[in-house]
C-alpha cells in the first residue's frame, strides 16, 4: 500500500481524497494555486505545494509543477480527481515514465477511450449497442446528409475529442444540418483543439443513465450498478440519483453487463463510468466512458455501501477486489445536488466572492460533500461547484422529501447559489413521477 | 498555516514543528535549534516541549544578513520589510545553490546581481534549471538551503536593490 499521495486537484474533491487516504493511513500531498492558498481544507493534508498563479493552465494543468511536487513530496501515486488532468493520457504516461502511479487506467486504455469515435467501434466489438451513426469522421455538408437520409432527422454532430457538451450540435432538417456542422467543428476545435466530428441518430427525449465499474489489475470487472442523471442544463449535470426511474430490472441487468463488457474489451482498469442513452421505449445505446472518477459517485457510494475513492486507490496500490459481483447489492434510492455559486435568474451567471456563512444540514440520511466554510472566498477561477448535497433513504419519495428538507437547511449567504432551482425541480410533478428526459429543464422550468 | 503563507519550506510550518517536537520525545532530545536565513526557532524540552520563536540573533552569531538592529518581536523580520525586493521561485522543484556538487555556490551574500546572473538551480523531473534573478541589486539573504523542496513563489533571496 502507498505511504503518500499526491492529490492532483483542489476543492471538495481533493478534500473526498484526503479523508480516504486519512482512513487507509496514507499521507496526503496537495497541490494548490495562488487563488486557494489559505483554503480550509488545505490543512487536511500532511503537505502542500504552491503549484502556480490562478489561472489553472499555470497550475492545476500544468503537469512539470505537479510532478515535481509528487517528486519533491516523495509520494508513490498521484490521484488526479476529476477535470484538470483526470483524462489527460499524456500526464499519465508522464507518472508511469517518473515511476509514480497513476490512480486510474493505463494510459492506453485511457487515450483509447478518449478518443470518442474509438470507443463506439469498440463498443461494437463488446456486443454493446450503439446509437445508430456515421461509420467515422464525417467532414463534409454532403457526406453528413447522406447520413441524415439513411439514419433519418434529427441528427446529433459530436465532437470525437470532446466532453462536457462541447462541440455537439442537434440538427433538424437539411438546412440546419450545414451550420450546425460548421459551429460544431469550430466549436470542437476551439475547445479541444481537434475540429473532427462524427455524426449520431439524435436520441429523443433521452435519459442519461450511466453504470459505475471497478476493474482491478487481475481481470476482476464489477459493476456498482446505475445513475440518472437526466436532470441537466446544457449539458451540465444538476441532479443526479439512482436507482434510474427510466428503466426496468431487465434493461438495469443488460445495461450493468454491457458495460462491464465495454471495460474488459477496452483492457481498463481502475474506477470508469460507462454512459448510456435510453430512449422513451426503454432501449439504451452506448455513449462513451469516462475513464475517472465521477462529481456523482457518492451516489453509487450511499446505495452499496462501498467507498469508491478507497477502491481506487486499493486497485491502483495492487489490491485485488475484495467484493464480488455478487456482493454489490443495491439499498434505497440516493439523490444528489450539485450546489453551485451561481445565479439561476440571471442566466446562471457565476457568483464567487466570499460566503459570510455557511450551514450546514444534517441529519438522518444526509451528506454533504464540500470544502466550503463560513467565510470561504469562492474563487472566479474554477468550476462554480462549491458542494454536493446527496441524501439517501429507503424510497424515492422518501429521498425527495429529505432532498427538499436539506436544501431548506442548507443556508450559503454572501453569494448566489442553485438551491432554489434544485428545490423547483424537487416540486415538480415530473421529477416526482420520475418523468424526466435531458431536455426536462430547459423545456419546463423557469430559468 | 498555509493561511498564513508558511509552506513546506518555512521553519514555522506547524507540522515540521510537530515532526521536530516528535522526533524529540522519540529520541529523548533536551534542545533542538534551528536556523533558515536570518530566522531561528528553538525548541527547548521540560515536562513538556517549549517553543520559542526568536528574533533574528544581534551580536554574536548573526546570519551574514542580519542588520544588527536588535528587532524585538518576530513579526518585524527583515522578510517582511516593503522595500525589500525577493526572487522567487517560478516553479516546483528542490533548490541547488550550485551547478553540481563540486562547484561554488552561484551567488553568496553580499554579491551584486543583474538581470540575467544565474542565482541557482531548480531541478525538476531530472531537468536542471538555472534561475535568473530577474532584478538587480545585491544579494541580502539566502533563504533556502541546498537540497530544500521548493514551491511555487517561494521567496529564494532576498535583495537589497541597486541604489
Amino acid at each position: 500500500m502507498y505511504q503518500r499521495i499526491l492529490v492532483a486537484n483542489r476543492g471538495e474533491i481533493a478534500l473526498r481524497i484526503f479523508r480516504a487516504c486519512r482512513e487507509l493511513g496514507i499521507e496526503t500531498v496537495a497541490i494548490y494555486s495562488e487563488a486557494d492558498r489559505g483554503s480550509h481544507y488545505l490543512e487536511l493534508a500532511d503537505e502542500a505545494f504552491c503549484v502556480g498563479p490562478a489561472r489553472p493552465v499555470d497550475s492545476y494543468l500544468r503537469i512539470a509543477n505537479v510532478i515535481s511536487a509528487a517528486e519533491v513530496g516523495n509520494v508513490q501515486a498521484i490521484h488526479p480527481g476529476y477535470g484538470f488532468l483526470a483524462e489527460n493520457a499524456h500526464f499519465n504516461e508522464v507518472c508511469r515514465s517518473c515511476k509514480i502511479d497513476f490512480i486510474g487506467p493505463k494510459p492506453e486504455a485511457m487515450a483509447m477511450l478518449g478518443d470518442k469515435n474509438a470507443a463506439r467501434e469498440m463498443a461494437k466489438k463488446a456486443k454493446v449497442p450503439v446509437v445508430p451513426g456515421s461509420d467515422g469522421l464525417v467532414e463534409s455538408a454532403d457526406e453528413a446528409m447522406r447520413f441524415a437520409h439513411e439514419v433519418g432527422f434529427p441528427v446529433l454532430i459530436k465532437a470525437v475529442a470532446g466532453g462536457g457538451g462541447k462541440g455537439m450540435r442537434v440538427a433538424a432538417n437539411d438546412l440546419a444540418l450545414k451550420s450546425a456542422l460548421q459551429q460544431a467543428q469550430s466549436e470542437a476545435e476551439a475547445a479541444f483543439g481537434n475540429g473532427d466530428v462524427y455524426l449520431e441518430k439524435y436520441i429523443e427525449q433521452p435519459r442519461h443513465v450511466e453504470v459505475q465499474v471497478l476493474a482491478d489489475d487481475h481481470g476482476n470487472v464489477i459493476h456498482l450498478w446505475e445513475r440518472d442523471c437526466s436532470v441537466q442544463r446544457r449539458h451540465q449535470k444538476l441532479i443526479e440519483e439512482s436507482p434510474s426511474t427510466s428503466i426496468n430490472q431487465k434493461t438495469r441487468d443488460a445495461m450493468c453487463e454491457a458495460a462491464k463488457r465495454m471495460i474488459q474489451q477496452a483492457d481498463y482498469n481502475n474506477a470508469a463510468t460507462v454512459e448510456f442513452i435510453v430512449d422513451k421505449d426503454g432501449k439504451f445505446y452506448f455513449i462513451e466512458v469516462n475513464a475517472r472518477i465521477q462529481v456523482e459517485h457518492p451516489v453509487t457510494e450511499m446505495v452499496t455501501g462501498i467507498d469508491l475513492i478507497k477502491q481506487q486507490i486499493l486497485i491502483a496500490s495492487g489490491e485485488k477486489l475484495a467484493l464480488r459481483q455478487k456482493d454489490v447489492k443495491h439499498r434505497g434510492c440516493a439523490i444528489e445536488c450539485r450546489i453551485n455559486a451561481e445565479n439561476p435568474k440571471k442566466n446562471f451567471q457565476p457568483s464567487p466572492g466570499k460566503i459570510d456563512r455557511l450551514i450546514v444540514p444534517g441529519g438522518f440520511g444526509v451528506r454533504f460533500d464540500s470544502h466550503a466554510h463560513s467565510g470561504y472566498e469562492v474563487p472566479p477561477y474554477y468550476d462554480s461547484m462549491i458542494g454536493k448535497l446527496i441524501v439517501h433513504q429507503p424510497t424515492r419519495a422518501e429521498a425527495i422529501n429529505t432532498m427538499k428538507r436539506a436544501l431548506a437547511e442548507l443556508g450559503v449567504e454572501g453569494i448566489h447559489t442553485t438551491i432554489s432551482l434544485h428545490q423547483e425541480i424537487l416540486n415538480h410533478s415530473a421529477f416526482v413521477e420520475g418523468n424526466i428526459d435531458t431536455t426536462f429543464v430547459e423545456r419546463t422550468l423557469s430559468v | 498555516m498555509s493561511s498564513s503563507g508558511s509552506g513546506p519550506g518555512d521553519v514555522f510550518d506547524v507540522r515540521k514543528i510537530r515532526r521536530l517536537v516528535e522526533l524529540m520525545n522519540e529520541h529523548d532530545l533536551g534542545e533542538v535549534d534551528l536556523r533558515q536565513g536570518d530566522q531561528r526557532i528553538r525548541l527547548r524540552r521540560g515536562q513538556e516541549p517549549v517553543v520559542s520563536m526568536l528574533a533574528p540573533p544581534v551580536a554574536a552569531q548573526p546570519p551574514p544578513a542580519a542588520a544588527a538592529a536588535p528587532a524585538a518581536d518576530a513579526a518585524s523580520t527583515p522578510e517582511e520589510d516593503p522595500n525589500a525586493i525577493f526572487i522567487t521561485s517560478p516553479m516546483v522543484g528542490t533548490y541547488y545553490s550550485a551547478a553540481n556538487p563540486e562547484e561554488s555556490p552561484f551567488v553568496k551574500v553580499g554579491d551584486q546581481v543583474g538581470p540575467d546572473s544565474v542565482v541557482c538551480i531548480l531541478e525538476a523531473m531530472k531537468v536542471f534549471n538555472e534561475i535568473p534573478a530577474e532584478c538587480s541589486g545585491s544579494i541580502a539573504a539566502i533563504l533556502v538551503e541546498n537540497g530544500d523542496a521548493i514551491e511555487y513563489g517561494q521567496k529564494l533571496f532576498r535583495v537589497e536593490p541597486a541604489s
